[in-house]
């Protein structure tokens, strides 16, 4: 057992979800149609409670309760890509995130069905249903807004050229890269992109999107190791505002 | 959620006078018998006209209402209360789709309501006028704004209205939840630290007054009462619901040892209903007619959230798309 | 164009909000919202589907999508359908206690054509929801409402009637059942799981003078 490989695993997962569902809860209320603003609230929560899981887990390994765990730490020690942390921005490119993030996180829960780390992979199962429905939701807006109208074709276009880089960081290779491989944790960051380049690349196509060419983008790297935009500090500030007032509180 | 001093006005149209008779007696009949009205059943347009001006405040109202509270979902404290807070907010958005629906069926569409809406045209629960400052107030919101909206909602669940009293039904069962919730997060803070029973004493001083405010004026100033007391459209006085709504709650307040600002609020063994001061009425039409410290807000974020997402609602609409009206 | 409004709200402060004025104010040309398509729920495995209410949606697959946030976000679910609302065939409303089968005029009309195949539903009662009693095979709605009656009628009272073809409803594929995987596990959305009477009794323990009625 690999206790550092395998916490870091969890922790970037949870990190990278609770993160993006505390970015897509910023909608609840002000989105685009009621029916739609209900679909990506309820996403929302599921991420958090996904991240939740993922911490508790992270607390039966010997750390802190998720409760402190994810109300505590700064920017330097979250593990989430940069691309969860960016701002909401327009729909358009929360709907690019949704369909980046969500797809390569699809894959990724379900390379961890056979995870060697059982607790892993028992949640991994669980939540398959639930992807299920992040991944056909992002599918459906993009391949419909990705063929609609000129500006809704436009807007996509401009987000996603905006978010790929950016997403690449998701791929972004541990520091127990070899460990997390060898105990059989996890399948790796290299073959979870390979999988992912596949699957948009399908669902591309049948829109008029042009995906960016990898070979000539600069990933954006650093979130992995605790290196972040301007925006996460912020977020981590107004996420713990409450918390902080009176830390050791029960609310 | 929605409170009740509802705005029920003259709006020009078949008076009940120039309506058939025999069709009217067959219409009170039914609604004497205790059976629901359905959407193509024949109604006097009076009554047509004033159930969708009141779903449509309501509705109104559950999205307005998704605002205050909303103001603390990104900083809610902990999992539990950071997944609670979502839901519930999400809850009243629902609830906003819900009861467009409803009044849809009456044939008035929900892109109009809205329009209505950010117009100043349509008015809502004059509540969510007022701002959340602090965490207190959203849990104050919570239990307490909840509980007031789940007394008018128990009333207006036995009207005539069929879709109405349907979307009631979903809604006092998701609003069980908010209260359990609200209720949880306030008795936190009143039972944890100085600075947590601070904070919620001080959001309970601030939100009483609109909370006396939100069964809306006693019945002498509402207009029409008699008759749509008949027709099952009203249910309740506003008075008699203020009095279940503190009969219920104040002693609930006070077992945590909270105070309200009313020196005379007391039950009247007597009479075996509350003394209170009586609200100021001239603030409540101030600020129901736009006056209030968050109004523009208001409005100014739904508009903002409707020009936003125009984009969008344009790139998949249907040309041949026309509008059909919910079934029930 | 006047300052953005100040909000305690920071994702407000953020989307920079302006004012409502009279001249911002730009009337709607044209249809800004979509058309209706009517959701159907199953509860449990071998329950009846239910009607459960409308949503707005651009087309089916959307309109699935949103009926199951809007619809089964609670509680149980292992089933859901939508149908477009222009689709489904409606009787009028009868009174409570009677049959509106009885009141419907009688088609004897010949139609030809390949048959489909109809679900039916009933309304047991006025202001409660409709539920699946089964389906017929028609050549079209009219024939399928008269076998319909032929094959469901005895069931009374049914204040209203609704015939869906099925060609025209999403249903949920197996695979997507699991979508409901998780719901019972959300239990922060439920009333149930707030018990605060504790709390409540060592308070008032600890304050034996409290304000009461």
């Amino acid at each position: 057992m690999k206790p550092e490989a395998l916490k870091e695993l969890i922790y970037k997962m949870a990190d990278d979800l609770l993160i993006l569902g505390h970015r897509n809860s910023e909608w609840t209320g002000i989105g685009p149609l009621l029916e739609e603003d209900i679909a990506f609230s309820s996403m929302a929560q599921d991420k958090v409670g996904q991240a939740q899981n993922l911490y508790q887990i992270l607390h039966s390994l010997g750390e802190s309760e998720p409760d402190i765990v994810a109300f505590t730490r700064n920017a330097p020690q979250f593990h989430n890509c940069q691309l969860v942390e960016l701002p909401i921005g327009e729909y358009d490119f929360s709907l690019v995130r949704h369909f980046l993030f969500d797809t390569a996180d699809a894959l990724r829960w379900e390379m961890l069905t056979i995870s060697s780390y059982e607790p892993l992979a028992q949640v991994a199962k669980k939540f398959q249903g639930e992807i299920r429905y992040h991944v056909l939701h992002a599918k459906t807006w993009i391949t419909q807004l990705g063929s609609a109208t000129e500006e809704s074709i436009s807007r996509l276009q401009l987000a996603l050229n905006y978010a790929f880089p950016f997403a690449l960081g998701i791929f972004e290779s541990s520091p127990y890269e070899k460990e997390i491989i060898a105990e059989g944790y996890f399948g790796g960051e290299e073959l979870l992109k390979e999988k992912w380049m596949e699957k948009i690349k399908s669902v591309l196509n049948e829109t008029q999107l042009i995906l960016p060419d990898e070979k000539i983008i600069t990933p954006v790297l650093g979130g992995r190791v605790g290196i972040h935009t301007e925006h996460l500090q912020p977020l981590l500030d107004e996420m713990t505002e409450v918390v902080a007032l009176e830390p050791h509180a029960e609310w | 959620m929605y409170g009740g001093g509802t705005v029920f006005e003259n709006t020009g149209f078949k008076e009940i006078q120039q309506e058939d008779p025999a069709l009217l007696a067959a219409f009170q009949e039914r609604i004497d018998r205790g059976e629901k009205i359905e959407p193509s059943d024949w109604m006097p347009d009076m009554y047509r006209r004033q159930l969708i001006r009141m779903i449509e405040q309501h509705a109104h109202s559950e999205i307005i209402g998704a605002l205050p509270e909303g103001t603390w979902i990104t900083r809610a404290p902990g999992f539990r209360r950071k997944l609670a807070q979502m839901a519930k907010v999400q809850d009243e958005v629902g609830h906003g789709q819900l009861l467009y629906s409803a009044a849809e069926t009456l044939g008035k569409s929900r892109e109009e309501m809205i329009n209505d809406l950010i117009n100043g045209k349509s008015k809502y629960s004059n509540i969510f006028n007022y701002p959340a400052f602090t965490w207190a107030d959203s849990n104050v919101i919570s239990w307490l704004v909840d509980a007031g909206a789940i007394v008018n909602q128990l009333a207006n669940a036995k009207g005539s209205y069929g879709p109405y009293c349907r979307a009631l039904d979903r809604i006092c069962a998701e609003e069980s939840f908010h209260l359990k919730y609200g209720h949880d997060a306030v008795v936190h803070l009143a039972t944890g630290t100085p600075f947590q029973r601070k904070m919620v004493q001080e959001a309970l001083h601030r939100w009483w007054p609109p909370l006396m405010h939100f069964f809306g004026p006693p019945d002498k100033m509402s207009i029409h009462t008699e008759q749509l007391m008949r027709w099952k459209v009203k249910m309740a006085s506003n008075d008699d619901m203020r009095q279940q709504f503190l009969d219920m709650y104040v002693p609930k307040i006070w077992e945590l040892g909270l105070t309200l600002p009313d020196p005379i609020l007391k039950k009247n063994l007597e009479t075996g209903k509350w003394d209170y001061t009586e609200p100021d009425w001239e603030e409540f039409k101030r600020v129901i007619n736009g006056d209030g410290p968050c109004n523009k807000e208001r409005l100014g974020v739904r508009k903002q959230a409707e020009e936003k997402g125009a984009w969008v609602r344009r790139a998949l609409l249907n040309p041949q798309a026309k509008y059909v009206q919910p079934l029930a | 164009m006047s300052n953005p409004l100040q909000s305690l709200d920071p994702r407000i402060n953020r989307l920079g909000v302006h004012e409502v004025t009279p001249e911002t104010l730009v009337p709607k040309t044209g249809l800004d919202q979509f058309e209706t398509y009517e959701a159907f729920l199953q509860k449990r495995e071998g329950a009846k589907y239910e009607h459960v209410g409308p949503v707005h949606a651009p087309n089916e697959e959307m309109a699935f999508l949103f009926a199951k946030e809007q619809y089964s976000r609670r509680m149980t679910c292992v089933g859901l359908f939508v149908v477009k609302t222009d689709q489904i065939l409606t009787t009028p409303f009868g009174p409570n206690d009677n049959s509106i089968y009885d009141l419907l005029p009688t088609d004897n009309e010949v139609v030809s054509g390949d048959p489909q195949v109809w679900e039916v539903f009933h309304l047991k009662k006025r202001g409660i929801q409709h539920h699946h009693v089964g389906s017929v095979s028609a050549p079209s709605a009219i024939v399928a409402l008269t076998l319909a009656k032929e094959t469901f009628g005895a069931e009374r009272p049914v204040v209203n009637v609704w015939i869906i073809p099925e060609s025209q409803i999403r249903f949920t594929s197996s695979e997507e059942k699991a979508i409901w995987d998780t719901l019972k596990d959300k239990k922060y959305r439920d009333a149930i799981s707030y018990k605060v009477q504790d709390r409540i009794d060592r308070y008032k323990q600890g304050h034996p003078n409290l304000q009461s009625i």
